[in-house]
Formats: C-alpha cells, sequence, structure tokens
C-alpha cells in the first residue's frame, strides 16, 4: 500500500517524458518545409492505387516516351515511360510506396530490437559487456556488406533485404539506446523508484523507457533516410524487389541502360530517392535540435 | 612563325591518340574464367583464342567455307571415318619453336582426355586415335562418322597449343602465359582488366580469305573489359576505344550518324536467345502451357520496342538460314496470337483462380525463371513476364550475377531459363541442347528421348548432305512441335569501329566478331 503510494509520488518527481515539442518544431521554416514534403510524398505512396493514372506493371509499345517538359510528351504519360513502355508516375508512386515501406518496417523492426537490448545492457550492468561486444561485432561489418551476404544466402527479394536492413539498423540504435540509459539510470527517481520496491519491469518500462524512447525515436529518423538509401543501393544492384515491382532503386538501375538517351528513367526515381533522404534528413536534425536536453538549455 | 610551330605542336599532342600508331583498344563487356583454350566455354576466350593461336581449319566469314588453317589441306575417307590434315612447314609458336604434327595431336588429345575435363570434348567427335603420320602430316581415325568435325575444329577448343608452355606453366596455363602460333602474342592478362597482345612477327600462314594473311598489320591489341554499356557506347565514340562488338543496341542508331563511327553488321552467323523450359516440372510439362507460352510473346514488338529494331525476330530454334533447317516447319511456327493461347489453356482445363492466374488440378501456373542479372536477359525476361500476365500466367523471375548463375542453371530448381547462344549449324544447336547425356547442362529442359538421340546420332555419323538433313529435320520437328523452348530473338553481330580504321567485315565463330584480327588495320 505504501510502496504504490511512494511509487506515485516519485512519478510526479521524474520529469515529464513528452514534451510539447511540434510547436516550437513548426516554428523553423526548413523543417517545415521537410515535414510537408515528406507527408506529401507519404500521401502519394498511401494513395498510390488511387491517384496511378495507369497500371504500374502494365507494359506498352510507348517504350522510352519522355517526359511533358520534354519536346514529344504528352499528358497521357506526365513523366513519360520506361524501358518497357509502363507509366513512370504511376511506377513513381508505387515504387515510392514499397521503398518507404522498406525503409519504415526495417527501420521499426531492427530500431525496436536495438533499443531493447540497449536499454537491458543499460538496466543490467551484468549483461552489458556481452550484449555490447555482440554489437561492436556486428557494427563492424558495414550495412551494404551485410545485406549482401544476407542475400546471397536467402536468395534476392524484399523480405531478405527488409531483413538485412533491420538487422544493420540494430548495432546503432542499441549503441545510442544504451549511452542514453546509462544517464538515465543514474538520475535520482530510478533510485527512488529502487528504495520504494518496484518492480524491474515497472522501473525498465515506466522510467527508464520512457524518459529514453524520445532520444531514440529521433535517432531512429535520422537512420531512417540512411536506411533507406542502403535498400535503394541492393535493390540498385539487383538483389532487392523483383520484377515487375517498382521500387525506387531498381527503377534507377533499370533506367541505367537507357541513361545517354533517356535519362529520365534513371533520373526521377534517383531525384524522389534524394528528396526522400533529404526531407528525413533535416526533418531529423530539426527534431534533434528541438529534442536534445542538451542543446535545449 | 615560333608560334604557328608551337601551335602545331599543341595540337598534334591534343589530337594525337594515347596510343601508339598500330594499337587498338577493344572495349568488351565481361572477362573469361581463363584464357585456356579446353577449359572454358565462355566467349571472351573464344575472341582470345583465335587471335592468339591457330586451329586446324579455319571458317571464312561467310559462317559456311572451310579453308585452310595449320593445315594446308586436308582428305577425308569415303566411311567419313579417317580425315588426313597435311600441315603447312613453315608454322611456328611465338617463342619461335617450329610447330608439327606432334603438337597438333597433342593439343587434340589433352582436349579429349578424361582428366582435363573439358566440358567441350564433345566437339572433338568420338575420336578413335590422332597420330602423326610424319612431322607434317595428322591422321585423325573417329569411331563413327562426324559430319560437323571441321566446323567443330575450326572453334577455339581446337587450338594447337603448346604442350612444353602447358606443362610448365601447370595449372597457371592460359592465366600467366599463353604460347601459341596465332597472329598475336600473349603480352600480358590482368583479369577482370585488360588482355595485351602484341604482333606476331613470324606468322604468314593466315587463311586466304584474309586481304592479309600475315603478319598483323597492327602491333598491339589492348582488350580492355568494360562493364558498363554507356562507358562503352562513350568510349567508342570518344575515341578512347577503336572498336567494340558490345555496343548496346540503343545507342547504334546515334552512333550510324556520328562523325568517326561507322557500325558494321552481319547477319550470318547465327546467335540466338530463347528462353527452355524443363519438361519434366508441372507447371510447364504440359505441351500445351508450352504452346500457349509460345503464343502469348509478340516477338516482333519485342524486336522492334526494346531491341530498336537491331534483331529479327525469331520463331524457330535456330535461324531459318542455318544449315539443315527444316522447311517443312517454316508455316507451322508459333507466332503471337494471345486469343488463341487462352482459348487452348482454357480448353485444356487451365482456368483463372480468383487472382487471374490459372490453375489446374492444384498446381498454379506460376512457373519460375532463373536468368542472369544483366540488362539484356532482365528486358527479355520482363516482357515475357509481362506477356504471360495478360494470358494469366504468373512468371516469377528470379536473376543470378554471371559468377553464381551457371552454377543455379545445372539444379533443378526452376522451371524456365533464359539463354543465348552461337551455333554454326542446326546439328551444332540441336547435339548441344537435346541430347539426353547433356542432362543436366546444357540440355537444361531434361528433354530425355531415345529417338531423339537415335536421330542426333544418324546426323551426326550421316555422310550425305541430304541424309544429314532428314535426321536433324526430324529432330527439329520433334523438339518445336513439343515446344521445348520459347525463341525470343536472332542477334546479328554489330561491331562499332572508329573510321581511321579499315572497314571490318564481322566474323561470328562463337560470337567471335573479330575472329583472328588480321584484316584489322589504320587506313593509309
Amino acid at each position: 500500500m505504501t510502496s504504490i503510494d511512494a511509487a506515485a509520488a516519485v512519478d510526479e518527481q521524474a520529469p515529464p517524458a513528452i514534451q510539447p515539442w511540434w510547436s516550437r518544431l513548426m516554428r523553423d521554416p526548413i523543417a517545415l518545409f521537410a515535414t510537408a514534403v515528406l507527408l506529401a510524398i507519404i500521401i502519394c505512396a498511401i494513395a498510390a492505387p488511387l491517384i496511378s493514372p495507369h497500371d504500374p506493371f502494365a507494359t506498352s509499345r510507348a517504350v522510352m516516351k519522355p517526359p511533358i517538359w520534354n519536346a514529344g510528351g504528352s499528358w497521357d504519360h506526365i513523366l513519360g515511360t520506361d524501358g518497357q513502355g509502363r507509366d513512370m508516375l504511376s511506377r513513381l508512386f508505387y515504387g515510392t510506396r514499397l521503398t518507404l515501406i522498406i525503409g519504415v518496417v526495417s527501420v521499426g523492426l531492427g530500431g525496436t530490437f536495438g533499443s531493447f537490448i540497449g536499454l537491458l545492457a543499460a538496466f543490467y550492468p551484468k549483461l552489458e559487456p556481452w550484449v555490447m561486444r555482440l554489437v561492436d561485432v556486428m557494427l563492424s561489418f558495414p550495412a551494404i556488406l551485410l545485406g549482401l551476404a544476407l542475400v546471397a544466402v536467402l536468395g534476392s527479394g524484399v523480405t531478405p533485404v527488409v531483413i538485412a536492413l533491420a538487422i544493420a539498423s540494430i548495432p546503432d540504435t542499441a549503441r545510442i539506446a544504451r549511452s542514453i540509459a546509462v544517464s538515465v539510470m543514474k538520475q535520482e527517481f530510478i533510485e527512488a523508484g529502487r528504495a520504494v520496491g518496484l518492480s524491474d519491469i515497472a522501473l525498465f518500462t515506466r522510467y527508464l523507457l520512457r524518459n529514453c524512447i524520445s532520444s531514440i525515436m529521433i535517432f531512429m529518423s535520422l537512420r531512417f533516410g540512411q536506411i533507406i538509401l542502403i535498400g535503394a543501393a541492393l535493390s540498385f544492384l539487383g538483389l532487392g524487389a523483383r520484377p515487375p515491382t517498382a521500387e525506387l532503386g531498381m527503377m534507377a538501375s533499370q533506367g541505367r541502360d537507357f541513361l545517354l538517351f533517356a535519362p529520365h528513367i534513371a533520373v526521377i526515381p534517383s531525384v524522389m530517392i534524394f528528396i526522400i533522404v533529404l526531407a528525413t534528413n533535416v526533418l531529423g536534425d530539426a527534431l534533434r535540435d528541438v529534442l536534445d536536453p542538451r542543446l535545449r538549455s | 612563325m615560333k608560334k604557328i610551330l608551337m601551335t602545331t605542336a599543341a595540337l598534334a599532342l591534343v589530337s594525337a591518340p594515347a596510343l601508339a600508331a598500330g594499337e587498338i583498344t577493344v572495349v568488351r563487356a565481361i572477362d573469361a574464367n581463363n584464357y585456356d583454350p579446353h577449359k572454358s566455354t565462355a566467349q571472351a576466350n573464344a575472341e582470345i583464342m583465335f587471335m592468339l593461336g591457330d586451329t586446324l581449319v579455319s571458317l571464312a566469314p561467310d559462317m559456311k567455307t572451310i579453308e585452310s588453317g595449320i593445315a594446308k589441306e586436308w582428305e577425308v575417307s569415303d566411311d567419313g571415318l579417317t580425315y588426313t590434315f597435311r600441315l603447312h612447314d613453315n608454322v611456328q609458336f611465338c617463342d619461335g619453336k617450329k610447330l608439327t604434327a606432334d603438337d597438333v595431336v597433342y593439343s587434340i588429345e589433352r582436349w579429349i582426355d578424361p582428366e582435363t575435363n573439358s566440358p567441350v570434348a564433345w566437339r572433338a567427335g568420338e575420336v578413335e586415335s590422332v597420330t602423326a603420320i610424319d612431322p607434317f602430316t595428322v591422321e585423325y581415325k573417329l569411331k563413327s562418322p562426324f559430319s560437323e568435325l571441321l566446323y567443330q575444329l575450326a572453334q577455339s577448343f581446337g587450338t594447337i597449343i603448346d604442350k612444353d608452355t602447358v606443362e610448365a606453366l601447370g595449372p597457371d596455363f592460359g592465366v600467366a602465359g599463353f604460347n601459341g602460333t596465332g597472329p598475336f602474342c600473349w603480352v600480358e592478362w590482368t583479369p577482370r582488366d585488360k588482355m595485351i597482345m602484341d604482333k606476331h612477327e613470324a606468322y604468314t600462314w593466315g587463311a586466304p580469305f584474309h586481304k592479309n594473311t600475315g603478319p598483323a598489320s597492327l602491333d598491339r591489341i589492348t582488350w580492355q573489359i568494360v562493364p558498363e554499356e554507356n562507358t562503352r557506347t562513350v568510349a567508342v565514340m570518344t575515341g578512347q576505344s577503336e572498336v567494340s562488338p558490345y555496343i548496346p543496341v540503343i545507342a547504334l542508331k546515334q552512333l550510324e550518324s556520328a562523325p568517326g563511327v561507322e557500325v558494321v553488321r552481319s547477319d550470318l552467323a547465327p546467335y540466338t536467345y530463347y528462353i527452355g523450359f524443363k519438361i519434366d516440372k508441372e507447371t510447364v510439362s504440359d505441351p500445351v502451357v508450352r504452346r500457349a507460352i509460345n503464343l502469348a510473346v509478340d516477338q516482333e514488338a519485342m524486336a522492334e520496342d526494346l531491341f530498336f529494331g537491331e534483331v529479327e525476330p525469331a520463331y524457330s530454334y535456330v535461324t531459318q538460314d542455318a544449315l539443315d533447317w527444316n522447311h517443312d516447319l517454316d508455316d507451322t511456327l508459333l507466332k503471337y496470337d494471345p486469343e488463341a493461347a487462352k482459348k487452348m489453356l482454357d480448353e485444356a482445363g487451365w482456368v483463372p483462380g480468383d487472382d487471374g492466374v490459372r490453375a489446374k488440378g492444384g498446381v498454379r501456373l506460376s512457373p519460375l525463371i532463373y536468368t542472369f542479372a544483366e540488362s539484356t536477359y532482365g528486358k527479355q525476361v520482363e516482357a515475357v513476364q509481362s506477356y504471360l500476365r495478360e494470358i494469366g500466367i504468373d512468371l516469377q523471375i528470379e536473376s543470378f550475377d554471371a559468377t553464381v548463375v551457371w552454377g543455379k542453371l545445372a539444379t533443378q530448381e526452376f522451371d524456365m531459363y533464359t539463354m543465348g547462344y552461337p551455333y554454326v549449324s542446326s546439328g551444332d544447336a540441336l547435339n548441344l541442347y537435346f541430347r539426353s547425356e547433356n542432362i543436366p547442362t546444357p540440355n537444361r529442359m531434361n528433354w530425355n528421348d531415345e529417338k531423339t538421340d537415335e536421330l542426333l546420332d544418324a546426323g551426326a555419323a550421316a555422310t550425305d548432305d541430304a541424309e544429314r538433313a532428314k535426321n536433324y529435320g526430324e529432330v527439329l520437328k520433334m523438339v518445336h512441335d513439343a515446344a521445348a523452348w520459347l525463341p525470343l530473338y536472332h542477334d546479328p553481330m554489330v561491331i562499332v569501329q572508329s573510321t581511321d580504321l579499315e572497314t571490318i567485315t564481322p566474323h561470328n565463330l562463337y560470337g567471335a566478331g573479330l575472329y583472328k584480327g588480321l584484316d584489322l588495320k589504320f587506313k593509309e
């Protein structure tokens, strides 16, 4: 009985975990712009089946048609067609969708697992050497190499790429989560929580996790851009999505053959990758500026 | 005056090619695994072998006439079992050693020796014995007649090599060095980068179809590997390379009108791209399905749209001009008719499911195709995938890098596969692909039929042309009736060359467009 009351009292002492940060974020015009761009892209990706003017997989005899702003372009194919006569705009929507899904799922999976083991390592110092050495070993493999190795074992396809990217996101997030958690663990409210006899689970979820989550989220959002880039690179190398699926990296790779004569086939998906990665990185930076307690003061 | 001189000097410096006169750079896409004539089936190997070495007989650019090589003349016995080759007496290796009949015997014996484990040993025929009658006469005895023998001996696999060099270099033969009797000599090979070869000064025994029978007019040829096709195009356009047989079709139209560049082609040498069916896999074991797939694909549109009309749509497994093609089949070839394909599948009980993919008795029509992770094959397979979608077949594509694809293609994992292959005649093609002893590779279809084997044996053993054509013609009919393949297109040999060079007459034996390189010459 007393312990619960005491826990409630400790709870009030702990700093509020989530700050009203978005209003400050929106005061930054660059962040605002990046958010708007990213939102627009996400909406297009989600609505791909509704807004695509053509079937993205249907080939036609109108191959390598230029985009609307070039001579010979037509409103029927606003961004032109690719080497198989498929509509570039529709493929761009579908490709962005798949690229974003690959990024979100792999960062989500890898990030969640990575932060969990990072927090565990900080929470149970006895576990730390084991967990962190394992993470160090994983960190010594560049993500792209890991991806290549995994795809060689599992065969090409979206799933192996997602697994590779998820594994590649584990060590970074684990280290970040641990370093954040170690400083949180030194706070008085953790000691107070222990003193009043809170269970490990309660202490872990209510005190440690809540105080670390925002910083981890920022890191993951920064990581998202890189992961998308690596995912696209793997697809570019022909290890990711299988035809006829549209994926931005794969589209860029297929467009490579036409680079001298129909550059739009490679340039359009590449520009899209560029915009997505730039927008997420800008947004991640802005988020860090707003949320990082050290930068806040 | 001084100023003018300086300007001229500067101009000369700028315009001087990176290479000294008499040297050219040939850019190509991939390297061979080695340069041993018996241990590689790579086209890249053949390209080099023809220049570094010589074969007993050679093939004229018409791709039909056999002319002299190391042998100046030969006789074939009436039963077709004994070939007697009389050799030129002035042939010598790059190291100055004279070539004798013993070298020929050694080379052929190494080719067919089970210990060499050559993937192309069958091409030498069923050899009874090869003996040196005197220093310049070789007797080549067969167990059974082989009407293709002279064509096969003209292939790069029949290159005559030097025993001492093979023994001295051991496993490094064809990697660290080579000693041949060709118009060029090995200088240096950096794998996956470049192969350098210099003129063989003593060479005088070129076949009479060459304008120049030797020595070569070029001093040095550098074969440079450039994997990226746009880079190859640019290399030829900017004069960094004088010759390339590996220019993507997309660039040819532009290059034809570009200054300083000339495009030459030859349709004589057949090189056919096809998709093969593993006929014992449940998705494609039904001949109706295979025929429907043949009807669903519009080869003409593919040739026009994907390959810019530079290739010829194929409906037959060898070109209809090929030696021993069965003209009775001309009107029965399967051409684009998707409605007929759908009707055929409906009637056979392959009906579309909820997702539009046809199925019958629990077998879903979604065959798996293995292909090369490379743009030419990629384009073909994606186009075929799209055509098959129209008739309710869901083709699954899996592509592999050039280093692993050959191993994958030797397995039983897939239902269909893509391939392109050079050949000299119907018999050459059929013997390669449809013999039961060639399962699992190159007979990746698992085409296991006694009748076929018998007919192929009879065709190979035939001593007169009509007999041979009749037997091979029957096999052609069987495999076309069974729709064992989906032919895609016949690829001509196209060489893009600098106008500084005399116009090249493209050859195409085993895809080697430059053949011996004797006629490569800068304009006077």
